[in-house]
């Protein structure tokens, strides 16, 4: 029988949980209630007397001084009580380490069947109807997909027996088989693959048949015991040919045709063509390009004896369904690719990057969560999976807007650093070699997030399976990550990898073909519980593990070490190289796979592309008279939800763990203004630091892609040169997340569009990367941002994401001392304006605002703009700047306001000395969001040094800082505005200034 | 020079351990970080490493075992189970011990501070949930007691440090919480960027501790534990205003900032004691 301990916080406490609930409530649905208050529960099932009981509950679980607890029901005066535990299955951190702590102190091991749950109950109190407390209980407390509820009223409360004794076990009751797959045609196989979830392309469906049909693969199966293909074998082949392992979609063809011109062209692998291509040229040319393309991460160098490794992905399926766990899993699962690079690096940040709908959205469609409690899962998620690896969180994005209302974006992005030799050997080099031992360490394997990538691979439906949800465990990876860190050092393995996407069947899968071979034995591989099948063993991908290739001599050292770290390591085979990939249960094998055969023979995805340029989709300038209250447009547009204040992020998250800070996620006088970049210093007895920012530009997309992409790296660019980045070291990671492009007449019928929006964004993000010397040392693309959302009809309705591009750029700076932020510093202090501002306000924040598009995009002259970036920055490298910040959305005067207001000071400046377009309207000079530009602040003593250092370049002097406090825009004579700095802070900070 | 040795907390979860290594070392000690489970020895791991060698012993920040019961709770039974008899050795014999954040709720919840009559097994205070309900971080300004015996801020009148929690709330009975103030172990307490006492005020205060205290210490001053983050300001860089200062004085034609941040003030204390006295 088990027991059940609740545990309270004393009344004389604040229950802030309780209270951010009750907030919550208000906030969200507008329910009135009196007071909420939280009992921990944990449900121990383990045979255990009473004085072991008393001594865990005083030793483990009771803190004196703050809570109160027992054996027996604590819940009292409350109208409802709501009762939220996990599902079976489902990972709970916090019932593992409960588990761990009674072991030790009770030096017991517990049986098999013996384990420790924690679940948590709500007291509710106050003048609340059942249906309401069980919204809370549905849409605040608990997420169905992982969790379970139960509402008790009052009256129906026994206390004597309390909430019972639920122990969520997984228990299955069958034991585990392999089955054998009919494909006696490509119909069968078909039928299968939609029985079974498994998105196979109809295209790949008779090249894996007449693979298994091959006489003399039929020889040598029939030799392992084996005929038609196993579910081992069909799961394995659809997992690497899936578009989130494979990118299919990037290796397609692409017929390509602009409707305007009729001109017609064939692209043949944008990977190759668009990323590859520049990325190999660009590498020649600069020696800190280390090691691209083929590893989990790119790797650059950072000094002599250091090289950095950076990478980035989305977690978008997962979020949309459960945002906290989506995210977590997110970030925490990005962190494993550093960790899995070359021979492995220290973690040292982490970004994120959030696409969601608007957070007040109460339109018609109703969203799987509403954006608003979306948008807070996925917040707490990458709060706790960076703060819980003690991996700083220094930078992030957030943009709003409905097309992610389908399918909201999730972006981490992660960077490590490891020495550039490993016991003499160098790092970012790693080959599995035949007679290594097949190594996986971390978590253990369950049914959690079994058919993750064939979900990530299609449209979500309320037929997704809910199965790929799960929560990832930042407190188990950090264990595992300083085990690695120690192993490495001591150069016990040779290779190392994550488990990702597809799980083991796609670590060692690619780990096999360094030595072209593999047997493993699946029964080794460490359950959860029981009553996985083989297939599932195979393809789960429980979260928190790496894949490792150790010699049979190192294996001793390798295990305790393994064991001093408290991390579980299991041999589970040996690679080889047989040139096959075999897979054996208990003796008998379930798959016997050729090596190459996943790399040969498979058709290429193709695409027909229709460019349908602006003006034939009917888009042109508005017509709009110039306005006359231009300082009500800047109070406006501070106080958009893609322009204001979004502090209350950045705060939560933790920016300053491994104490190498220098150029924070919030800057300024009263630090509450996003700096453009982030800084670290990774080395602390070095000086050299990284910056590194990010940018996206999807609302541009509406007007052409090309533009979107160019944007999207000129202001990554920028915002890292504004705080001291190096433009001779620019290292790249491209983010696609694009809505489905294969044509169909009824599903989508604007599929040709979008695949040459696809084809435009590869080709911008070609030339800019070339132009700028940009290579693309990491990228992931995640298509299908689509989702089919309930109307109020009863219909449902296609909703498709912008197509989206996150750029990252990341940087090596050589001194930090020389590092700038964005605040303006000193009243007397000069304010200049590099860059031509032209009449670009398409798809600008303004014309948004005013319910337009508009067609005159940014264009970026990549050439005329790098050339005064690196003045910029040997201006900056001599000290000549007190302050750097690039203009991007809402442009100029939302920009110089920012600055203003980061260094509460005042600013007198003249419109008319911009350089800009000869006869440009007033308000095109504020609200154009023409690329290429800088607000640039110099002392009045280094006014001459600063230009004759920036001569040759469009920069101009356009004003002073003054101490009136008062942000004054003239052109010529005539005052275009006169605004109270702290009085436009006020409207900037003003929509989400109240949230923690 | 006497080498002082310095011992840092590593594994399950503690994340802070590079930089605190880094400040001792700077501050001129012999450190070394080292995992929990090397010297609290289960047989099978060896060498077994002895809290004995070393004069300062440091619990540093992280979440430890994920902090789900409580920030600190679970490191510290681990700790008083395997170590409780070592580390009361190491006390007696008048050495240092040094809590940061996760670190300072270990320490509480072993009873290390403020031990009370030098009762160094009893828990009397507690760092619960912040009052905003959630982690926070931010810059705070602390002010230093004087008339504290505690070792690590001796000359310090204030300081600027991060605080990253989201259980830094202090909370003891208010008869607890007065005999911490006369006894003079509120070491650190929450001030306004004019110096003066935060009063409990969001955001000077950040997570509604009783008295604003940030740090308390033992009755012989050897203990501290505080919430805020000394290793995180390591180097002048490392300060939120840093590069506003260096303008401001570069215009009076003052030196700019430059080195070792204000944060190393407090481990050198501790260096240069142990050297001394141990």
């Amino acid at each position: 029988m088990p027991v059940r301990l609740e545990i309270r916080l004393k009344k004389e406490l604040l229950d802030a949980e309780g209270y951010s609930i009750k907030r919550k409530a208000k906030e969200y649905f507008g329910y009135e209630v009196e007071r909420i208050r939280v009992i921990r529960v944990i449900t121990i099932e383990a045979q255990l007397d009473e004085p072991q009981l008393e001594r865990i509950r005083d030793d483990l679980f009771t803190n004196p001084v703050t809570e109160k607890s027992s054996y027996s029901p604590l819940a009292e005066d409350f109208d409802w009580l709501i009762r939220v535990g996990y599902r079976p299955g489902v990972r709970d951190t916090a019932g593992s380490t409960a588990q761990e702590a009674v072991e030790d102190l009770l030096g017991i091991t517990f049986r098999e069947e013996e384990a420790i749950f924690t679940s948590k109950l709500f007291e509710v109190k106050g003048d609340i109807q059942k249906e309401c407390v069980e919204t809370i209980a549905k849409y605040l407390l608990a997420n169905e997909i992982i969790q379970q509820w139960k509402v008790i009223s009052k009256e129906q409360w026994d206390p004597l027996i309390g909430i019972g004794h639920i122990t969520p076990k997984v228990i299955i009751a069958k034991s585990p088989s392999v089955s054998e797959i009919p494909i006696e045609s490509d119909e069968d196989l078909e039928k299968i693959s939609k029985e079974r979830n498994l998105a196979l392309n109809p295209r790949d469906i008779p090249v894996i048949r007449n693979y298994f049909l091959r006489d003399d693969i039929r020889e040598k199966r029939k030799k392992m015991g084996l005929d038609l293909p196993t579910d081992v074998e069909i799961e394995y082949i659809s997992q690497a040919r899936s578009d989130h392992c494979n990118h299919n979609t990037f290796r397609g063809l692409f017929r390509y045709r602009d409707l305007s011109t009729g001109e017609a062209v064939t692209v043949d692998n944008l990977f190759k063509t668009c990323i590859e291509a520049p990325t190999l040229a660009i590498q020649k040319e600069k020696d800190w390009v280390v090691s691209v393309l083929w590893d989990n991460a790119g790797v650059g160098r950072f000094d002599d004896d250091h090289l950095y490794v950076i990478t980035g992905e989305t977690h978008n399926s997962p979020s949309n369904m459960e945002a906290y766990g989506g995210a977590i899993t997110g970030i925490v699962g990005i962190y494993r690719d550093p960790m899995g690079t070359g021979l492995g690096s220290r973690l040292i940040l982490g970004m994120y990057g959030f696409c969601v709908g608007p957070r007040n959205y109460a339109g018609d469609l109703s969203p799987h969560l509403h954006p608003r409690r979306l948008l807070d899962g996925v917040i707490e998620g990458v709060r706790d999976g960076g703060n819980k690896s003690g991996i700083p969180t220094p930078y992030g994005l957030l943009l709003f807007d409905e097309s992610y209302l389908g399918k909201c974006l999730v972006f981490v992005t992660a960077m490590g650093i490891m020495p550039a030799r490993v016991t003499g050997r160098p790092s970012h080099e790693k080959a599995a070699r035949p007679g290594d031992l097949i190594i996986m360490c971390g978590g253990r394997v369950g049914k959690d997030g079994i058919h993750g990538v064939t979900a990530a691979s299609e449209t979500f439906s309320e037929h997704t399976p809910a199965g790929h949800v799960q929560i990832g465990d930042p407190y188990t990876q950090k264990k595992m990550h300083d085990f690695l860190i120690e192993a490495r050092d001591e150069g016990l393995f040779s290779f190392i990898t994550d488990n990702g996407g597809g799980g083991l069947s796609s670590s060692i899968g690619e780990s096999a073909r360094f030595s072209n071979g593999c047997r493993v034995d699946l029964d080794r591989v460490p359950l959860k519980y029981e009553g996985l099948d083989q297939w599932e063993i195979w393809v789960s991908e429980s979260q928190e593990r790496m894949t490792l290739a150790v010699s049979p001599k190192n294996i001793e050292r390798f295990m305790e070490l393994s064991r001093k770290h408290a991390v579980e390591s299991t041999v589970l085979g040996e690679f080889n190289d047989s040139g096959y990939l075999r897979l054996d249960y208990k003796g008998k094998t379930c798959a016997y796979v050729r090596m190459d055969f996943l790399e040969s023979e498979f058709p290429k995805w193709e695409f027909d592309a229709e460019w349908i340029p602006p003006v034939l989709r009917g888009l042109a300038e508005p017509v709009i008279t110039e306005p006359t209250g231009y300082g009500a447009i800047l109070r406006t547009l501070l106080a958009r939800p893609n322009i204001c204040s979004r502090n209350w992020i950045a705060r939560q998250y933790d920016h300053e763990v491994q104490g190498g800070s220098v150029i924070k996620p919030l800057v300024g006088k009263n630090r509450d203004v996003p700096g453009d970049a982030a800084v670290v210093r990774p080395i602390l007895s070095s000086l050299r630091g990284i910056a590194v920012s990010q940018a996206l530009c999807p609302h541009y997309s509406a007007i052409d892609t090309y533009n979107m992409v160019a944007n999207a790296i000129d202001e990554a660019v920028r915002k890292v040169i504004a705080v001291g980045g190096d433009p001779r070291h620019l290292g790249g990671v491209d983010n696609f997340c694009w809505p489905t492009i294969q044509f169909d007449e009824r599903l989508n019928p604007d599929g040709k569009y979008k695949a040459a929006q696809l084809v435009r964004a590869n080709w911008a993000l070609r030339d800019y990367c070339l132009a700028y010397g940009i290579p693309l040392l990491s990228g992931k693309d995640s298509m299908y941002i689509d989702g089919n959302l309930a109307g109020p009809y009863g219909e449902r309705r296609r909703v498709s994401g912008l197509p989206t591009l996150l750029f990252t750029v990341c940087s090596v700076i050589e001194d930090i001392a020389g590092c700038v932020s964005m605040d303006a510093k000193c009243a007397g202090d000069l304010v200049y304006l590099l860059g031509k501002t032209r009449d670009e306000l398409g798809g600008s924040e303004y014309y948004q605002m005013l319910g337009y598009t508009g067609a005159n995009v940014p264009a970026v002259d990549a050439k005329r703009s790098f050339q005064s970036y690196q003045l910029l920055s040997s201006a900056m490298k001599k000290g000549l700047v007190a302050s750097c910040h690039a203009v991007s959305r809402g442009g100029l005067a939302v920009h110089l306001a920012l600055v203003a207001m980061a260094g509460e000071i005042g600013m007198d400046l003249d419109l008319g000395a911009i350089q800009a377009d000869k006869g440009l309207s007033t308000s095109r000079r504020l609200f154009s969001e023409s690329a290429g530009r800088f607000i640039i602040t110099v002392s009045e003593e280094g006014q001459e040094a600063f230009e004759t250092a920036m001569s040759g370049s469009p920069a101009a002097l356009i004003g002073r800082c003054v101490n009136t406090g008062s942000f004054k825009l003239r052109r010529g004579d005539e005052i275009v505005m006169s605004e109270d700095v702290m009085a436009l802070k006020e409207c900037w900070k003003g929509p989400f200034g109240g949230l923690v | 020079m006497k080498k002082v040795r310095a011992l840092v907390l590593t594994g399950y979860g503690l994340n802070c351990d590079y930089e605190t290594d880094y400040s001792l070392k700077t501050a001129g000690a012999d450190s070394h970080r080292v995992h929990i489970n090397q010297i609290i020895s289960p047989a099978s791991l060896q060498p077994k490493n002895s809290l004995d060698p070393y004069q300062i012993l440091v619990f540093g920040g992280g979440f430890s075992w994920g902090d789900d019961h409580g920030a600190g709770v679970l490191m510290a039974a681990k700790i008083r189970h395997h170590l409780g008899e070592e580390l009361s050795s190491f006390i007696s014999e008048g050495k240092l011990v040094l809590g940061i954040c996760n670190g300072f709720q270990a320490m509480v919840n072993l009873g290390l501070v403020p031990a009370f009559g030098m009762k160094y097994r009893e828990r009397t205070v507690a760092l619960t949930y912040n009052d905003s309900g959630n982690f926070i971080d931010t810059w705070v300004n602390l002010r230093v007691n004087n008339l504290s015996p505690c070792i690590f801020t001796q000359g310090i009148d204030t300081i600027e440090l991060p605080v990253r929690h989201g259980e830094g709330k202090f909370f003891a009975e208010d008869e607890r919480i007065g005999r911490l103030l006369t006894d003079n172990q509120v070491v650190l307490t929450y001030a306004d960027r004019m110096g003066k006492q935060a009063k409990g005020a969001w955001p000077a205060n950040p997570n509604g501790s009783l008295g604003d205290i940030a740090g308390i210490c033992d009755p012989t001053g050897r203990l501290f534990g505080l919430m805020p983050h000394p290793e995180a300001y390591n180097h002048f860089t490392n300060h939120p205003d840093w590069t506003r200062k260096k303008e401001c004085l570069s215009r009076k034609g003052k030196v700019p900032p430059s080195g070792e941040g204000d944060g190393i003030r407090i481990f050198r204390n501790a260096v240069d004691y142990a050297r001394e006295n141990l």
